[in-house]
């Protein structure tokens, strides 16, 4: 439907219309500033990302390693043993903050780390290939858990920075053309009918 | 005179144990199998000695685990023939040496209920080689808690250090365990010429289980307190005042104090204060106890030495076995599955 069969061409309307496109365009100029703050951001982020990644997988290799030596050398049986010994779970505690508007998520993580007399399995029964599975897998497990607060982070910056494009494009080039559209038609047919009005003055006066 | 009534005993069992020993695989086979395929070992492992075990628990496992299986059930059953064709005193030692398999199944029925595991998998993961026999530790694995099972134990010489459990994690009963089997066969150990030298033996595992408690310890940054409290007395050559001495030590100021044992020649190569992993200096300190071992074992024929050689020779085989298969299924280098091969 074209502006001009829904537009009222009236003054309160250019009125509107005016405050309309101001708005917007503070609001096109706001989005542009967050869009290009995230951006930012997410470089931050993306750098971190990179290196947790290719720490994630030293440290999964070297956990994989460390776990298949004390199999293949203590024995499966040796390995399931002793991995009963423990049954706490890692405590993980999950908050949020905020980052121009983009809530994310902050994990923290207790009891990942363990020394070695708080495994719950006796030192004198064991081996130094249990205790480096053990301690390869902590580390593993804390790297896990900062990889998911940077890769969460970083997937919600990436939505937002999306969503935010889309309102500035939507914005710039679909909701301030229309508007300044419908100010200049309404501009334009007032004229017209300032024009008309003289038009018809004069023909009275004669 | 004593050793005189000794001898025939002694006589029974080495002749036993030398038939035993002969069908052990020999040391050659070991680099032929870590070039074999893993089928190949499989198929081998099959028709070995062990094919009994493995026909019998082929329909609860399979493939690698069914042979791991397999190597325990038949270590526990030679083991326990041990203990079933030797008399007198030779069978005392023998079981008092055995109780270390006990230790490690109470300690395993008693993690497994502070888990919350099935009785299925703790019975997995027992090896039935000491005194308490498969139908005593199924029994146990059917208890209802860790209390249940410690009062099943009643009877047993592990009970006084089992009441002294108190709730929570089982690491410092364990180590009491541990410490206790090692105790009373340190006391049940004579003195005729052969059970000197397997006096000598026990007494250099207990070094080499207190050196790497020390390096493991040490390099977590245990306090002093501790690790003296866990160090087993009545070593060979790590006596109590040393004991007390290289507790006190840092990592860095115990590879430097170490120069003086023995020991030190075995691993000097490996140990170092910027080394990252211990699993050298275990391998290293295995093989100084595994020498030393095959080193007294001809010395007196007619005596509990060749005993404490079969015992020892089975186990390595067993070990030896597993991890070639369990290596080559994991895919570890070669180099690792044999620096880790004692041959």
């Amino acid at each position: 439907m074209a502006i001009k069969d829904t537009i009222k061409p009236t003054r309160s309307e250019l009125i509107g219309l005016k405050k309309k496109i101001k708005l917007s365009e503070s609001g096109h100029k706001l989005l542009k500033m967050k869009r290009d703050g995230l951006i930012i951001e997410l470089f931050d982020i993306l750098n971190k990302a990179k290196n947790v990644r290719s720490e994630v997988e030293k440290d999964y290799e070297i956990a994989q390693q460390n776990l298949n030596i004390a199999k293949a050398i203590e024995g499966v049986v040796a390995v399931k043993s002793t991995a009963f010994a423990l049954k706490d779970a890692p405590v993980i505690t999950l908050e949020s903050k905020n980052v121009m508007g983009v809530v994310v998520p902050r994990i923290e993580s207790t009891s990942v780390k363990k020394n070695i007399i708080e495994r719950g399995y006796g030192i004198i029964g064991t081996s130094s290939r249990i205790d480096e599975a053990a301690d390869a897998y902590e580390n593993l497990v804390e790297k896990i858990i900062i990889a998911a607060e940077i890769e969460t982070t970083m997937k919600k910056l990436l939505d937002d920075i999306e969503k935010t494009k889309r309102r500035v494009n939507a914005l710039e080039f679909k909701v301030i053309p229309e508007l300044s559209e419908a100010m200049d038609f309404i501009m334009l047919r007032l004229e017209e009918m300032e024009r008309e009005e003289i038009f018809r003055l004069k023909k009275i006066k004669s | 005179m004593c050793g005189l009534f000794k001898t025939p005993a002694y006589a029974y069992i080495t002749a036993r144990v030398r038939a035993r020993k002969r069908k052990l695989i020999p040391k050659e086979t070991y680099p032929k199998l870590l070039n074999m395929q893993l089928p190949e070992i499989i198929r081998f492992i099959e028709e070995s000695e062990y094919k009994k075990d493995v026909d019998e628990l082929s329909a609860k496992f399979k493939s690698i685990d069914l042979l791991e299986h397999a190597l325990g059930r038949s270590l526990g059953a030679s083991y326990r023939k041990l203990m079933d064709i030797s008399r007198g005193e030779v069978n005392y030692l023998i079981t008092e040496y055995m109780r270390r398999w006990d230790v490690w199944n109470i300690k395993t029925v008693l993690r497994g209920k502070y888990y919350g595991a099935s009785e299925e998998e703790i019975l997995n993961c027992v090896v039935s080689a000491g005194e308490l026999h498969y139908p005593e530790l199924e029994l146990m694995a059917k208890k209802e808690s860790i209390g249940d099972v410690i009062a099943s134990l009643e009877h047993t010489p592990y009970y006084p250090v089992l009441t002294k459990y108190e709730g929570g994690m089982l690491n410092k009963i364990e180590d009491e365990l541990d410490s206790l089997s090692y105790t009373r066969l340190l006391d049940a150990v004579g003195g005729s010429p052969g059970e000197k030298f397997f006096l000598k033996f026990i007494q250099t595992e207990i070094d080499i289980k207190n050196l790497k408690m020390l390096f493991r310890l040490k390099k977590a940054g245990v306090e002093r307190e501790y690790v003296q409290n866990i160090l087993i007395t009545g070593g060979l050559e790590l006596k109590e005042s040393d004991l007390t001495r290289l507790s006190g030590l840092s990592f860095s100021e115990l590879v430097h104090s170490l120069d003086g044992y023995s020991y030190w020649r075995s691993i000097s190569d490996v140990v170092s204060d910027q080394m990252t992993t211990l699993m050298d200096v275990d391998t290293k300190l295995d093989a100084h106890l595994m020498n030393y071992a095959s080193q007294i074992s001809h010395y007196y024929p007619l005596s509990i030495l060749p005993v404490l050689d079969y015992v020892l020779s089975k186990k390595i085989e067993v070990d030896n076995l597993r991890v070639i298969a369990r290596g080559k299924e994991l895919k570890l280098a070669d180099e690792i599955i044999r620096s880790h091969l004692v041959m």
